[in-house]
């Protein structure tokens, strides 16, 4: 069958040569032309034309953010061509191939840099909300605002989580990609002569390169976008259970090998935490996961790996997809004669609980996975303001009120960012109402010196009419906030760039549309104003220096990583 | 010409039909002798005295606060009235005065003793959370002890009145009703089956009647105090699995339905017997009645519907239980000392009244399938559709006597009239094919049907 099927595309390939080879004879000088204006500066690749476009729309101090920062730089890139090891690269068809991939081809299915180029480009140059109302999109005024435009202290190769010359040749999948793709057949434009450039990997690989020391990814990145949109889009070809965890959540494998984890919908959107849930047995909502990861974007913190919400069909994506025989068992046909399944976990996975399509599609959220832990190692820690998990006992910070004083003095809350991290973390949490933040993640290669990952906000948006204060606990008690994020709070405290407008805006994008109801958005900004209440008293009470740390005059670089080698 | 004044419920039980004698009964269709019963009255109040000591001194040594009740004896307790009046036709007699009684006391007198009951002791604790069907006694109930050394089952409210079975969910993980309890009572009466044991409503103190007076360390385990500061208890099994949170008070009063014990298994033993109609209780499985329309032949032919009554009694169960919307019915239970002749238990009714907006056909099946039917219990349900008897007026009235009136909401009443009309559709329908020599069976003149 297979032999068959090989036999098959090479005829294909042959004739599609010929075909080639006639355009080719037809086009050359013109193409030719083009090509040399698209990649002339950059030397061929097409991704490098992305920051220079984007320049355009996000102002002059972007283009060298992007070929600083949230990209690898010409250089790195030719060091991952030459880790593709795919054989016979050349020029000239590579260039033939890009041409037409700009011309159309929209359609197709793998290519998912070729297909998103085209209106991503678009969207580039001409403003991130091009499908929300463009004249009023407050989102696009909050990121032209000059505290959304603070750089990032120039990237050495120790601050990227990637050293890219070393790394990539472990990501097996992502250049098999490329060959099993041609064995396939479907992609006869793709020539197996063509050559592998950086934007051809997979949108989640470019992502993984992308991770630094200060990000998980850039703040203006046409990566991201793409990476959403094949969040939603990309076929899912396995699926399995997570293990460990309490709550279910599937690992989906895309058709690019990309992973992500599913979060199913568990409760409705109107539905809050009955009042008698303790936060340990409260349920992950997808939406909180998606709305986590807006809202982080938001606030311009970046440290939250991308969500996208998705309708899943459980048949023909889950259930006929996986092989895993404890999660395939679990499905069943409801008397309402809906596809339903439970899977098998510690919390809430049995009958009573069981997911159910409607008759067979569901809601849920795809989170992209950050990169294998055996390529990038990752430290968790324990919050120091973690709850007790018990009904009765109350944790340390709980009965002292000194216990940051404590803290401050445990490495690592002793030097570095770290703390101010945790403050971030801590507001972002009790916007949301998230009371379930019982360890944070760093990058090992890191060191100490790194945001920390806000990983797992399922537990966040379960009550809009209650604001749990303890959550802020962390901030009352220390009594310090970075100077960036303390302004950016106050000006989304601002009318015009009021939080809930901001956003219902930005979650507007998501398939799963309306992802939070009103009173959720408002909640928000009646939470905000508590922080700032919170800080407004420490000044008062500390003074301003004290509690404000300076993280945005002067060296940036000195300010964001002290400990920076 | 229709009269609507006064009450609908003292117009039905003075009809004749509410007045049909049972015959005579001889002492041997008694369920309990009264010295029997006196006996067995004497040996409980005398283990309470010797447990009391023990567990008063454990309580001082574990320094909680326990609150220790009076205990009276008293032989004229309702409930050992009620044992005393069960007899081969049924539980109690309509116009008993130690059933009001009996309803009247569970709704207020004290409790002085909260345990398990006795199926969930039964399961020592082992929670298997990969079973799809959970043993009953997993499923969060307590027995509650009066002063009077009266027992009753507690069910805890788990679903607000106007919340309705989701439409996913399977007849068994569907919720236990603490007012589908009260309801199925008040129906069971008012169909004049009388196969319940009384069930009273009661909003019961969390605290000061369950967890102050329970004696077992076990139960007081499972006591919490939510973060809304309300106090919380959950089953354990159910809570372990992560497939029921905890019940709680509102701070400390919960209400819950209370069913009157029945005599102990030691002076009346009973038996538990599969439903001919059982559901397969997987989530394809198709069970032969399902799939069979002549099922009933074949249990026509095997013992005990072969003969007597037992079948018809089979059938006035479905009807009342498709009255309920009830499909959780897989076992009743008989009286041993009656045979096979005596009266089915209706027990355990807390899966009914779940769907107002459905009316579940399939539970009508051994009605539909052996085509037969008493002729007392027809020409009540005959009664019951007529309007100055209808069966959601009287029921709405009987239930206004509960305290946690409303115990249905309307829709459910309403319910009640259309699948009544159903019912009798279907009988109708028997009769159009059979004729009504073969439908219907003339009872107490001709018990036993051979066809």
């Amino acid at each position: 069958m297979i032999l068959f099927r090989r036999f098959r595309v090479l005829i294909l390939m042959v004739f599609l040569v010929a075909c080639t080879l006639h355009i080719m004879i037809d086009l050359l000088p013109k193409l030719e032309k083009r090509a040399v204006g698209a990649h002339g500066e950059e030397g061929g690749c097409q991704c490098a034309q992305h920051p220079g476009r984007e320049a355009q729309g996000w102002g002059k101090q972007r283009a060298r953010t992007a070929a600083d920062a949230g990209w690898p730089n010409k250089h790195t890139l030719r060091i991952l061509q030459d880790f593709s090891s795919e054989p016979g690269s050349n020029l000239t068809s590579h260039s033939l191939e890009k041409s037409a991939a700009g011309a159309d081809r929209a359609g197709e299915s793998g290519g998912a840099s070729a297909k998103q180029h085209k209106p991503l480009m678009r969207e580039g140059t001409g403003g991130r909300t091009a499908s929300v109302n463009q004249a009023a999109s407050r989102l696009s005024a909050l990121f032209e605002h000059p505290l959304y435009k603070v750089d990032l202290p120039p990237l050495t190769d120790d601050d990227t989580l990637f050293n890219v010359n070393n790394d990539i040749r472990f990501y097996p999948r992502a250049t098999g990609n490329q060959g099993w793709h041609n064995e396939e057949g479907d992609e006869d434009e793709l020539s197996p002569t063509a050559e592998v450039t950086a934007e051809s990997y997979p949108n989640w690989l470019r992502f993984h390169i992308g991770i630094n020391r200060y990000e998980l990814y850039p703040r203006h990145s046409l990566v991201l976008d793409a990476l959403l949109k094949d969040l939603v889009s990309q076929r899912i070809t396995s699926v399995a259970m997570k293990s460990g965890g309490t709550q279910l959540k599937l690992i989906m494998t895309f058709q690019n090998y990309g992973q992500a984890l599913f979060k199913p919908m568990k409760q409705t959107r109107e539905q809050e935490t009955p009042p008698d849930f303790f936060y340990f047995s409260d349920f992950e909502r997808h939406n909180s996961e998606i709305a986590a990861f807006h809202l982080d974007r938001i606030l311009d913190f970046r440290r939250v790996p991308p969500v996208a919400g998705r309708l899943v069909n459980m048949t023909s994506e889950i259930r006929d997809v996986t092989r895993d025989k404890k999660l395939w068992r679990t499905f069943f046909i409801s008397p309402a004669n809906n596809v339903c399944f439970y899977g098998e976990c510690s919390y809430y996975c049995s009958t009573e609980h069981a997911l159910c399509g409607k008759p067979d599609q569901i809601e849920g959220s795809l989170a992209a996975f950050l990169p294998d832990l055996n390529l990038a190692k990752r430290k968790t820690w324990r919050n120091p303001w973690r709850r007790s998990y018990h009904k009765r006992k109350k944790a340390e910070w709980e009965v002292d009120p000194d216990y940051c004083d404590e803290v401050k003095q445990t490495p690592p809350y002793d030097r570095g960012t770290r703390l101010l991290d945790i403050m971030d973390m801590t507001i972002f949490d009790f916007l949301m109402g998230n009371m379930d933040r019982h360890h944070y993640e760093t990058f090992e290669k890191f060191g100490n010196d790194t945001f920390i990952i806000h990983l797992d906000n399922g537990r966040g948006f379960g009550k809009h009419s209650h604001d749990e204060l303890s959550i802020l606990v962390p901030l009352s008690q220390c009594c310090r906030v970075r100077k960036s994020t303390y302004l950016r709070l106050q000006l989304l405290a601002k009318e015009e760039y009021q939080l809930s407008s901001l956003m219902e805006e930005s979650l507007l994008r998501d398939r799963l549309s309306p992802v939070l109801i009103q009173p959720h958005l408002l909640a928000m900004d009646r939470r905000l104003r508590l922080v700032l209440q919170v800080l407004a008293g420490c000044i008062e009470k500390e003074g301003y220096v004290n509690v404000v740390e300076e993280d945005l005059s002067g060296d940036t670089a000195t300010h964001r990583g002290p400990g920076h080698r | 010409e229709l009269d609507d004044r006064g009450s609908k419920m003292q117009r039905l039980f003075s009809h004749p039909l509410y007045n049909i004698q049972t015959p005579e009964l001889n002492p041997e269709e008694r369920l309990l002798q009264v010295e029997q019963l006196i006996e067995y009255y004497k040996r409980k109040v005398s283990h309470w005295e010797r447990r009391k000591k023990l567990h008063e001194e454990a309580a001082s040594l574990a320094n909680i606060s326990f609150m220790e009740q009076k205990m009276t004896y008293d032989p004229d307790a309702s409930w050992l009235k009620f044992h005393l009046g069960i007899n081969r036709y049924a539980l109690y007699s309509r116009d008993d005065p130690a059933i009001l009684q009996l309803l009247s006391d569970m709704k207020n007198m004290t409790i002085v003793s909260a345990d398990y009951t006795q199926d969930e002791k039964a399961l020592k604790g082992a929670c298997d959370c990969t079973q799809v069907v959970k043993p009953s006694g997993h499923h969060l109930k307590l027995a509650l002890k009066m002063r009077n050394f009266g027992k009753a089952m507690f069910k805890p409210m788990r679903q607000q009145r106007d919340e309705e079975t989701p439409e996913d969910f399977f007849y068994f993980v569907d919720f236990q009703r603490h007012n589908a309890e009260i309801a199925a009572f008040h129906l069971d009466r008012i169909l004049d089956f009388r196969r319940v044991p009384p069930v009273a409503g009661r909003r019961v103190n969390v605290t000061g009647e369950v967890l102050q007076v329970a004696h077992s360390e076990d139960l007081r385990a499972v006591f919490f105090t939510s973060p809304a500061n309300n106090t919380c208890f959950f089953s354990k099994c159910l809570y372990v699995c992560k497939t029921e949170y905890a019940v709680c008070g509102s701070p400390d009063l919960l209400e819950g339905s209370l069913s009157a014990y029945l005599p102990g298994l030691t002076v009346a033993p009973r038996i538990s017997i599969p439903n001919p109609w059982k559901r397969s209780y997987t989530f394809s499985g198709r069970e032969q009645w399902e799939l069979n329309p002549f099922y009933c032949d074949s249990v026509k032919q095997a013992y005990p519907y072969n003969s007597g009554n037992r079948l018809l009694n089979i059938i006035d169960m479905s009807i009342f239980d498709f009255l309920i919307g009830n499909m959780d019915r897989h076992h009743y239970e008989i009286f041993t000392k009656f045979g096979d002749e005596g009266l089915l238990l209706h027990l355990d009714n807390a899966r009914g009244f779940g769907k107002h907006s459905h009316d579940e056909m399939s539970i009508l099946a051994p009605l539909s399938q052996c085509c037969m039917i008493k002729q007392s219990t027809l020409l009540r349900l005959q009664l019951l559709a007529r309007p100055e008897f209808r069966l959601s007026d009287v029921m709405r009235e009987s239930l206004e006597l509960d305290v946690l009136r409303p115990v249905l909401t309307e829709p459910h009443l309403l319910a009640l009239d259309r699948r009544l009309q159903k019912v009798l559709r279907v009988v109708q329908r028997c009769i159009r094919r059979l004729g009504q020599n073969e439908v219907i069976t003339k009872d107490f003149i001709k018990p036993t049907v051979t066809p």
